[in-house]
């Protein structure tokens, strides 16, 4: 159980959960920004976005995760990330994830008027994005 | 009366036979098994999903007080009129009466629906194919336009219904490899003839699975989101008693449990979230969050459906086979017995035409 000055982290995806681990701070992409979240943080409710969450001070072999789409809690000892996707750096398909972004982009220019395309293609274009950024970052 | 080769030999092919239904219940065993740990896997997400919008739900009103209008389109109720039904069946035969069960509910559900116009989303070969045979396929209209904003070409699609079902989409392998990101997308495009009002009210027959012994076929409204969190279970069918002992012993000497996993303590801690007794900070408007939220939460529950529903597959086939296994052997016993009558008839034959040979000499 997390200690004083530990946070309880829990990544949970729509299969099955990552894993449920303490760490001294995690780094997490929120829609808007990212957070970085430390013991005694204020309740937080907030949509995630695409990106990498990273843990510091965890016993995890792996602990930077490609996430995309979801929310997460913040309490103040305990963070739970529940993400649509998540995906360890090294296991990234980077040739897929280029498709992706083409397509993306594909999208993006047949979107025209509509919003709702237009979102969608956003949304596309934000997460190969960020698959990609995160499989190019060399592990720390 | 038929001769001892011919015996020999169909008793060598109703050996053969044993054999496979032997393999086919040893690998539905380990599939079934593979299959249940995906589904109790699945569960923290969903419960969580769950947790989060109900507590939402709790702070929030559904209709906004500023403008008065509803927070989310998924919680228009509107009168009933066109109904999207997704069925979830098997791929494959040789599962007892798995299938059959699913579609049997499927028409009773469809009686009651005489004079709503129904879409059916048929997820399995099984059940694609007998809706197909019955009620045909939804039929497009390719209609040309002009883009307004640069003149350039735009094709669009326009449904023309034929007759009051129809069948519409096709799934193919989406069982054989139960991916969520595939899942999610089927329950976006849900959502979106939902918002879009091509659809009043969205239904799901599938067969739940808690355990082997605790199984039934339920009806259940995804469409529209009254409470959160609950199933709307509008029509269930439940094992009989035989069945579920039957399907009990054929587990125990697989060794598989009976009992559903106790995850009393992961429920508890899957209730917690989101729904802790203080002020959240909410990052984004509730109408955002719900916007987010809702696809994941219809997305968890198409997830749900299907992967109780391939482990009931599973563990249907699993206790057919073991069935065939021991026909084939009762079978086999009867056609020794048969033989062995045969060859000492035969035997008995002969010895008498020698002696009377010898007799009349």
């Amino acid at each position: 159980m997390a200690t004083e000055n530990q946070l309880q982290v829990t990544l949970v995806t729509p299969e099955r959960i990552l894993f449920d681990t303490t760490a001294a701070s995690v780094d997490l992409p929120s829609r808007t920004g990212r957070i970085e979240v430390l013991p005694g943080h204020a309740p937080l409710m907030a949509e995630l976005g695409a990106g990498d969450v990273s843990l510091q001070g965890s016993t995890l072999e792996t602990t930077r995760w490609n996430v995309s789409w979801g929310f997460v809690e913040v309490l103040p000892n305990r963070v739970t990330i529940l993400a649509n996707d998540a995906v360890a750096p090294a296991a990234i398909d980077v040739a897929a994830a280029r498709q992706q972004l083409e397509h993306a982009h594909r999208l993006w220019n047949e979107a025209g008027d509509d919003a709702e395309a237009y979102e969608a293609a956003n949304h596309v274009l934000e997460e190969a994005q960020a698959r990609l950024s995160s499989a190019e970052t060399p592990v720390s | 009366m038929a001769n001892v080769l011919d015996l020999r030999r169909r008793i060598r092919s109703v050996k053969s036979t044993r054999q496979i239904t032997r393999a086919m219940k040893m690998v539905s065993a380990a599939k079934l098994r593979r299959a249940q740990d995906r589904a109790l896997a699945a569960r923290p997400y969903a419960q969580r999903i769950a947790s989060v919008l109900a507590s939402l739900k709790r702070r929030i009103e559904v209709l906004d007080p500023n403008t008065g209008n509803l927070r989310h389109p998924l919680f228009a109720v509107r009168p009933e009129k066109r109904i999207l039904l997704v069925i979830i069946s098997g791929d494959k035969g040789f599962a007892g009466a798995f299938n059959t069960n699913i579609l049997k509910a499927s028409h009773q559900f469809l009686a009651l629906c005489e004079d709503k116009e129904v879409d059916i989303e048929a997820i399995g070969r099984k059940a694609r194919d007998q809706m197909r045979r019955r009620y045909g396929v939804a039929t497009h209209d390719v209609v040309q336009s002009e883009n307004p904003a640069d003149g350039s070409p735009l094709t669009h699609h326009v449904r023309r219904r034929k007759s009051r079902i129809e069948v519409v989409g096709d799934h193919p392998g989406l069982l054989e490899k139960l991916n969520h990101r595939v899942v999610r997308e089927l329950a976006e495009e849900i959502i979106r003839r939902y918002t879009h009002a091509e659809i009043d009210a969205c239904y799901v027959v599938y067969n739940e699975f808690k355990s082997v012994i605790q199984q039934r076929v339920v009806t259940e409204r995804l469409l529209p989101l009254i409470e959160p969190g609950s199933h709307v279970i509008v029509g269930a069918t439940e094992q009989t008693a035989e069945e579920r002992q039957y399907a009990a012993t054929v587990a125990a000497e697989a060794g598989i449990s009976p009992f559903a996993e106790d995850t009393s303590e992961a429920d508890e801690e899957a209730a917690h979230f989101g729904t802790s007794d203080v002020d959240y900070i909410y990052e984004q408007p509730a109408t955002e969050l719900l916007n987010g939220l809702l696809p994941s939460y219809v997305a968890a529950m198409l997830f749900h459906s299907l992967a109780e529903s391939v482990a009931a597959e599973h563990a249907a086939r699993m206790t057919a086979m073991d069935a065939a296994t021991n026909n084939a052997s009762e079978m086999i016993d009867s056609l020794t017995l048969y033989m062995n009558r045969v060859r000492q008839a035969a035997i008995t034959k002969e010895i008498i035409e020698i002696v009377s040979g010898a007799a009349a000499l």
